[in-house]
């Protein structure tokens, strides 16, 4: 990927330097000055703000100050005919796409990021790669955002009382309230926000406190992000934010933590966890991960041993490993004999590693649990080692308060800066009810939102749309304090304004612009040349050196007593039934609700698509007498929901797991209908977690659509996985999984030559480039955010839960997620001659209450000798040169024969024209049309290298091939005479690999030995999937290794896959280091 | 017919050696000519519209869900993923597989001399181009993209891409469309003495001139005889091997990819014996009705009944002995995922569908060892009825069974039709059955003039019967 520093601005002769917002731009005199005289001609035409030739002259003059975001009307929809550029800017070719550094703010921090755009749209993003603290990386909402741009039911229109009004009407509007309240120094003005982290925002706030000091500031966060910082002010005595460094930690105790899964910052906990997973030879260490968890998450899916227990019991868990910890004053009561056991060992195995482990306390667990965590890391030295503290800003008041004053009549504005209260405030506030009271008084209220359709719009006076990130002007501090640009790709598509704008209208600021907001945050941030350093923040997508220094903080052993003490007794069992909420991992509190990447994602553990379930044990399941896909209504605190339940595996007796961000009732097309609103039974007082719920049947079904039926690998080896002192002992383990192959001559280094020889075999030893790939399952958490990079890359279009669930999803790259279950549980029937049960049977039966989880990517696996191929009567699937097994859209008829031969069924088939019908109406054929709007929004969000499939052709993985050729071609024009055209390894990668902050998928030329996907194929775990096909797949995989404590009461001499495995063949050890060369044949 | 005296040097066959005339109760050439005649020009049997307009209907229903398959995509069917073949392409193997018997009487027991074939060649050949066709519109619209069928063809193009002469698909479309022409100009060709005849009874403007037409000037003529003879036994040569590639191929399909249950070698010979289990099982469900509707029961004897019953019951077996020795290769081959594929056939989620083809196939056509069984009309026609739905599983366990569990569990998915595959499998019998109808109402459904030459009296030593028509 290639960024160019802006070149500087050819200045006109008068004119500004910069247009700034719409209302410089078209309506300056010294604008329409240098209007005329650069174009003479058509200068009249730029009255008319929607016509061709205007967007063309503004994308030039756009183009000409590459890197700064431009204000217009004109580019709302996308330009059919482009006109060359009346002045060429420097260095721009249509059809290169531009690279621009910006970031994705999130509650607790920021995505640093670089958006690709083409002729002035951004495409995709993925992770800043010059970022110092990152490896590029991003997360499944990175990759996501970028479709709610172009989201057709996203507010388009500023509205008085569900009128239109003009854009002037709404800035008078804000105008005379911000008069009226300076007026009043700010008091009845009530200002609630999402949590963020702006430096503008943050400096705003501070100059409003000198306008407007009786102004009230709230902050509302559904999923509660702030805990870690918030128990962790409270118990170190200052305002300092944890960082837990788990590249840095040889043991991590989770206590309820899904840190790799739905907390925030995961794309750096994924990236510092797996970088101690990483093995390169079996003398290297790794670390060590214990569990404690009552859903099963994916946290839980990447632990080496797990304890089940309900959320409830983990407070006490906690106090019993502090107590054997070496933490005083905590008592152990309350844990039954084999938890005792497993604790008392784990807390051995952190004593062990003092100072060089981290227990983390979940987002969700009450403050007694975060107290208890930060004394245990405190006692065993893992401050300022593990555990960093860093200073962080002071929260504003929450919603509650909000409630309060609303409801004493104290508010005549309330503000409301994105997010969505109405639906997320917990059922106790009565938020909706609260509010239409306080209209009624007189309050008014205004809203800046994303969507016009949902429960919020229907609470406020004027609706202003909110601008996506990627068209706003803005700024952030990552997770480590540093500064990073909110840069704009696009002018916004509907006018929308930002958080900032508003703010600054309300507070009376001069330079309402966001432009100029953060361009002067920015000035007061640095030194000496501002400009040049601007430049350089804006290219570089951060201010270098402006991260927060760790914080040396003590324990207050008073405040952790006190916490410790307030815990509350109430715990689930016994036919106790608790609810734990989690934030979707797909939808987070709702937000992305209309996006339908996310609808369609299948969640990482579940699998299923389209819906939240209400997650129950196989145990609790039969206690209540309920099956997958029964509706059940699930009361507590006087409030319920009905919502279907699903069998999990793993999960606690006791738990029932639930999802925030579905079941809305107010959303866009995509989103109507999708899952139940657990926010319904959600309180104030017990957000994450709440004991005494009551389920019943309502007699009804919901059915689900889940991507993967059937949960059991039935001891194949197709995920090879050992032990580490398995791997140690015998480092080529991986073969001694394979089956049979055909006999190999006696000394033979190589085959024999085959009859058909393969006539790419001999291509292979000139070629310069032979692509391959290697995926580290010891690195991959199993995420998702792969699935969703390749998904934006690519095209690849949703096609709704009804297809889902026909098993038509169309991801190219999907994740594989099996559960397995130890030699005892798994019980093959008579020598192998058994079948797996009916799917739906599984969730019935006993092995799935412990369980270990493993995931493997799975897309085209590129075979050398591809059984796709050699059965496609048309030729429209073949193999090229540089070992690519290559797609012919245009050839495809669709006999679909290429997908029952694949072995690992990674094609995909249109079955319908899911590009062109909107989901609803697939069986529609020919009369289903989209409508216009959301045709133009479509066509604009997708990539234009990459061919959008129509129906009835087959598609798949084609490693990125646009990018593969994008990159060859640079390197020809680079190389010149030189001849050197074989590309650099580390150009370029695919979109997954490239999207995965574990870095576990690694993309590049096997054809050069010091690459490093050829150095990762040379290791010892390297294996394929199948090998006994002989298809020779250029996609291989690392096994997985575990690293279980012997000393644990749960320890497995086998991870339970290969005890399945043993199992199911009969084989004992089937690792052991000698011998099974001859015993190998007699398994099978 | 004169007696001819019997002089003492001609033994007398006792009349427990006598085989049962081919045409029983002495029936004359001009009664035979005049019976199958008469279905033609006759008044239209009520039976007849009964039949014919709920054909026209189903047929009407056929070109409805093709075209609503065509115009929306193959979504509208069941397939999915893993399972991307399912009732397209069981119903086209089914339909192929009815289609073999026709020119397997007519050709194979041509050249093996077998004469009982004269009495239902006709009829069956006409069944098999008309269940060919059926099968035709299978793999011609189960593509994503009917429009670009062409690619399949070795035309010279713009493109310069030919098709990929190594996929068994390129040779379906070879084979399939081989053995139709074959079949349909053998079933011409046999047809031309009989249109003559048809010609020379026509009593309106219409039916003289294009019975005359088609019959290509056929006089009779010793000439005209000796050349047509020729070319049937040529044309005949020329069908034997097809009737065995047809199914060979059409079994490559499976046989050629590497899916457990489907990459074995038993499949050519085991799909023919199975294309003639069912083109027989067909072949008597068509007949055992007609004759009786048309009065045929002196042409199409209870021994014809019994001789493809026991025809039935030796495929059958061959079927069956295919089956076993499949589950033996999979348990022999030592592979744990082919071993996998044939338990779940047996005991997997879809048990149901493999024992109904086990019962239909192996175990019910065992009941023709008994010859009680072979004369009762009713248990044969519900037999060869159980014989069509046990084959059609067959289909559905090798294609559906094998596909909807393979390699990665992960991709395990349960197939289940949608009403548009029901509704074109129902349309497709609407098809066939009309075509037949009017076939039967149009043109002889009985070979006059080779029924004939074996009747008694052809026979100038037996006049009374005897061993005229027993096995030389």
């Amino acid at each position: 990927m290639s960024k160019t520093i802006p070149p500087t601005c050819p200045e006109p002769a008068t004119g500004r330097t910069y247009w700034r917002s719409l209302d410089q731009l078209s309506d300056t005199p010294e604008f329409r000055e240098w209007l005329h005289r650069e174009f003479p001609s058509g200068a009249s035409e730029m009255t008319d703000p929607v016509t061709r030739r205007h967007f063309v002259k503004i994308m030039s003059a756009s183009f000409a100050l590459a890197g700064i975001g431009l204000g217009t009307t004109g580019c709302r929809k996308p330009v059919e005919k482009l006109e060359p550029f009346a002045r060429q800017p420097e260095g721009y070719v249509h059809g290169v796409p531009q690279y621009f550094a910006t970031a994705m703010p999130t509650r607790t921090g920021a995505l640093p990021l670089v958006a690709k755009s083409h002729d002035g749209r951004p495409v995709k993003v993925e992770g800043n790669m010059l970022y110092p603290d990152g490896n590029g990386g991003t997360d499944r909402f990175a990759q996501a955002s970028i479709l709610d741009l172009y989201d057709p039911d996203r507010a388009r229109r500023f509205t008085h009382h569900g009128n239109n009004v003009a854009r002037e009407a709404v800035n008078d509007f804000l105008a005379g309230l911000a008069k009226s309240a300076a007026a009043a120094r700010g008091a009845g003005l009530a200002l609630l926000l999402e949590p963020g982290t702006s430096p503008s925002r943050a400096r705003l706030r501070k100059l409003a406190a000198g306008l407007l000091p009786q102004a009230r500031w709230f902050t509302h966060d559904p999923v509660d992000a702030g805990a870690h910082m918030a128990a962790a002010t409270q118990m170190f005595g200052r305002s300092v934010r944890p960082v837990f460094r788990f590249d840095r930690a040889e043991v991590i105790v989770s206590l309820d933590a899904d840190f790799l899964g739905t907390e925030e910052e995961v794309h750096h906990h994924i990236r510092r966890f797996a970088a101690k997973r990483r093995l390169e030879k079996p003398e290297d260490g790794m670390s060590r991960l214990y569990v404690i968890e009552s859903l099963m998450t994916l946290t839980g899916a990447n632990a080496d041993h797990r304890l089940r227990i309900p959320s409830s019991v983990v407070g006490k868990a906690a106090a019993a490993l502090a107590a054997a910890a070496g933490v005083n004053n905590v008592s152990a009561e309350g844990i039954p004999g084999d938890a005792a056991k497993w604790l008392a060992e784990c807390a051995n195995d952190l004593k062990a590693h003092a100072g060089r482990c981290l227990v983390v306390a979940g987002a969700g667990q009450s403050l007694a649990v975060h107290a208890l965590a930060y004394a245990i890391n405190s006692a065993l030295g893992n401050v300022g080692t593990t555990l960093e503290l860093l200073p962080a800003e002071v929260e504003s008041d929450s919603l509650a308060e909000l409630v309060a004053d609303l409801k004493a009549g104290t508010v005549k504005t309330l503000v409301l800066l994105g997010g969505n209260p109405a639906y997320t405030a917990p059922a106790d506030l009565d938020f909706a009810k609260v509010v239409a009271a306080a209209r009624k008084n007189g309050t008014t209220v205004v809203r800046l939102g994303y969507y016009e359709r949902d429960e919020t719009t229907a609470l406020c006076d004027w609706q202003l749309p909110a601008a996506h990130y990627l068209e706003s002007w803005g700024d952030a501090r990552t997770s480590d304090g540093t500064v990073v640009p909110v840069q704009p790709l696009i002018a916004p598509l509907f006018g929308g304004l930002t958080e900032l704008e508003v703010i600054a209208r309300l507070i009376g600021v001069q330079a309402a612009g966001a432009y100029e907001i953060v361009r002067e945050t920015f000035a007061s941030l640095v030194d000496g040349d501002v400009e040049g350093k601007w430049r350089k923040f804006l290219h570089d997508g951060f201010l270098a050196g402006s991260g927060h220094q760790p914080v040396a903080a003590s324990l207050i052993t008073s405040a952790v007593a006190k916490a410790v003490a307030a815990m509350k007794g109430e715990v689930a069992g016994n036919g106790k039934l608790e609810v734990v909420f989690r934030r979707d991992p797909k939808l987070d509190d709702g937000r992305f609700n209309n996006n339908g990447w996310m609808l369609e994602l299948p969640d990482p553990i579940t699998k299923i698509t389209w819906d939240n379930a209400i997650l129950v044990s196989r145990r609790t399941a039969a206690e209540l007498g309920v099956a997958n896909n029964d509706v059940v209504k699930v009361t507590v605190g006087g409030y319920s929901v009905e919502g279907p339940v699903w069998v999990q595996p793993g999960q606690a007796d006791g738990t029932l797991g639930v999802t925030l961000g579905w079941g809305r009732s107010q959303t866009g097309r995509v989103g109507q209908g999708a899952g139940y609103n657990a926010y319904a039974i959600r309180t104030t007082a017990a957000p994450h977690l709440t004991v005494g719920a009551t389920v019943t049947k309502t007699g009804r079904t919901h059915s689900l659509a889940c991507t993967q039926e059937h949960w059991s690998m039935e001891g194949r080896p197709i995920i090879r996985e050992a032990n580490l002192e398995q791997y140690r002992q015998n480092p080529r383990f991986v073969d001694a999984l394979k089956l049979h192959e055909p006999p190999q001559p006696k000394n033979a280094k190589e085959w024999p030559a085959p009859l058909y020889p393969n006539p790419f075999d001999e291509a292979k030893k000139s070629a310069f480039h032979q692509w391959g790939m290697s995926v580290d399952l010891n690195a991959c958490v199993g995420c998702s955010a792969c699935v969703l990079a390749c998904q934006s890359e690519n095209n690849i279009p949703i096609v709704g839960k009804d297809q889902v669930a026909k098993g038509r999803e169309m991801h190219w790259l999907r994740l594989d997620r099996y559960y397995t279950t130890d030699k005892e549980s798994f019980k093959p029937r008579d020598s192998g001659f058994y079948a797996a049960p009916v799917n739906r049977k599984q969730q019935f039966e006993s092995w799935i209450d412990d369980v270990q989880v493993i995931t493997q990517p799975m897309m085209c696996h590129h075979c050398e000798a591809a059984p796709c191929e050699s059965v496609c009567p048309v030729n429209a699937t073949a193999h090229d040169a540089e070992g690519l097994n290559v797609m012919a859209y245009n050839r495809c008829v669709g006999t679909r024969y290429c997908s029952n031969n694949c072995p690992y069924k990674v094609r995909r088939f249109n079955f319908f024209d899911y590009n062109k019908r909107p989901i609803d109406q697939l069986y529609k054929g020919p009369f289903g049309k989209r409508k216009d709007d959301e045709w133009d929004l479509i066509k604009m969000s997708k990539n234009p290298e990459v061919t959008v499939r129509m129906r009835g052709v087959m598609e798949k993985c084609t490693f990125c091939t646009q990018r593969i050729e994008a990159a060859k071609i640079a390197q020809k024009v680079k190389a010149r005479a030189s001849g050197d055209v074989v590309v650099p390894d580390g150009t370029f990668t695919t979109a997954c690999a490239q999207a995965c902050p574990a870095g576990a998928i690694v993309f590049g030329n096997l054809a050069d030995p010091n690459s490093r996907v050829a150095k990762l194929k040379a290791q010892q775990r390297d294996y394929s999937v199948l090998e006994f096909l002989l298809t020779k797949p250029r996609l291989t995989y690392l096994a997985r290794v575990r690293n279980p404590n012997p000393n644990m009461p749960d320890y497995y001499e086998a991870p339970m896959s290969l005890q399945e495995y043993e199992a199911k063949n009969h084989v004992q050890d089937a690792l052991a280091p000698h011998g099974p060369a001859d015993a190998k044949g007699a398994h099978h | 017919m004169a007696t001819v005296t019997s002089s003492a040097a001609v033994p007398v066959v006792p009349k427990e050696l006598l085989r049962e005339p081919l045409v029983t109760n002495n029936r004359t050439p001009g009664w035979i000519s005049d019976r199958v005649a008469s279905l033609i020009e006759g008044r239209t049997p009520a039976w007849w519209w009964v039949a014919f307009i709920p054909s026209v209907l189903l047929a009407a229903l056929l070109l409805g869900m093709l075209a609503y398959q065509i115009s929306t995509g193959v979504g509208v069917w069941g397939n999915h993923h893993p399972t991307m073949w399912a009732w397209d392409i069981i119903n086209f193997v089914w339909w192929i597989g009815i289609g073999h018997a026709g020119t397997l009487i007519s050709a194979i027991l041509f050249l093996l001399r077998q004469k009982w074939r004269t009495a239902v060649n006709r009829s069956a050949e006409a069944m098999t181009i008309f269940a060919v066709m059926c099968a035709g519109i299978y793999p011609a619209v189960h593509v994503g993209r009917v429009w670009f069928d062409w690619f399949l063809f070795p035309i010279p193009n713009s493109n310069a891409i030919w098709p990929q002469f190594r996929s068994p698909l390129m040779w379906d479309v070879f084979a399939v469309s081989t053995y139709f022409t074959v079949s349909l100009l053998f079933w011409y060709v046999g047809l031309i003495p009989d249109l003559a005849v048809m010609r020379d009874r026509a009593k309106t403007k219409i039916r003289q001139f294009l019975y005359g037409l088609f019959s290509l000037g056929w006089t009779g003529s010793n000439r005209h005889w000796s050349n047509y003879e020729k070319a049937y036994l040529i044309l005949a040569g020329l069908s034997t091997p097809l009737v065995l590639s047809v199914h060979s191929i059409v079994s490559l399909d499976f046989a050629v990819s590497q899916l457990p249950g489907w990459h074995t070698t038993i499949f050519p010979p085991y799909f023919v014996a199975g294309a003639i289990f069912s083109g027989f099982g067909m072949v008597l469900t068509l007949l055992i009705p007609l004759r009786r509707w048309c009065h045929l029961e002196d042409i199409i004897t209870m021994r014809h009944i019994d001789v493809m019953c026991k025809v039935t019951l030796a495929t059958g077996s061959i079927v069956g002995y295919a089956y076993g020795m499949e589950f033996f290769i999979a348990w022999y081959s030592g592979s744990p995922y082919e071993r996998f594929a044939f338990i779940n056939r047996a005991l997997g989620p879809y048990w149901w569908g493999y024992w109904i083809m086990i019962a239909c196939n192996v175990v019910f056509p065992q009941l023709f060892w008994f010859k009680k069984i072979r004369h009762n009309l009713w248990i044969v026609f519900i037999l060869s009825i159980l014989v069509n739905i046990g084959m059609w599983f067959e289909r559905f366990v090798i294609i559906v069974i094998s596909l909807h569990r393979e390699f990665l569990p992960s991709n395990w998915a349960y197939f289940k039709p949608s009403w548009v595959d029901i509704a074109t499998y129902l349309g497709t019998f609407g098809l066939f059955f009309t075509l037949f109808l009017l076939f039967m109402r149009f043109l002889p459904m009985i070979a006059i003039s080779e029924v004939k030459g074996v009747t008694p009296h052809a026979d100038p030593h037996m006049p009374e019967g005897g061993a005229k028509g027993g096995h030389h």
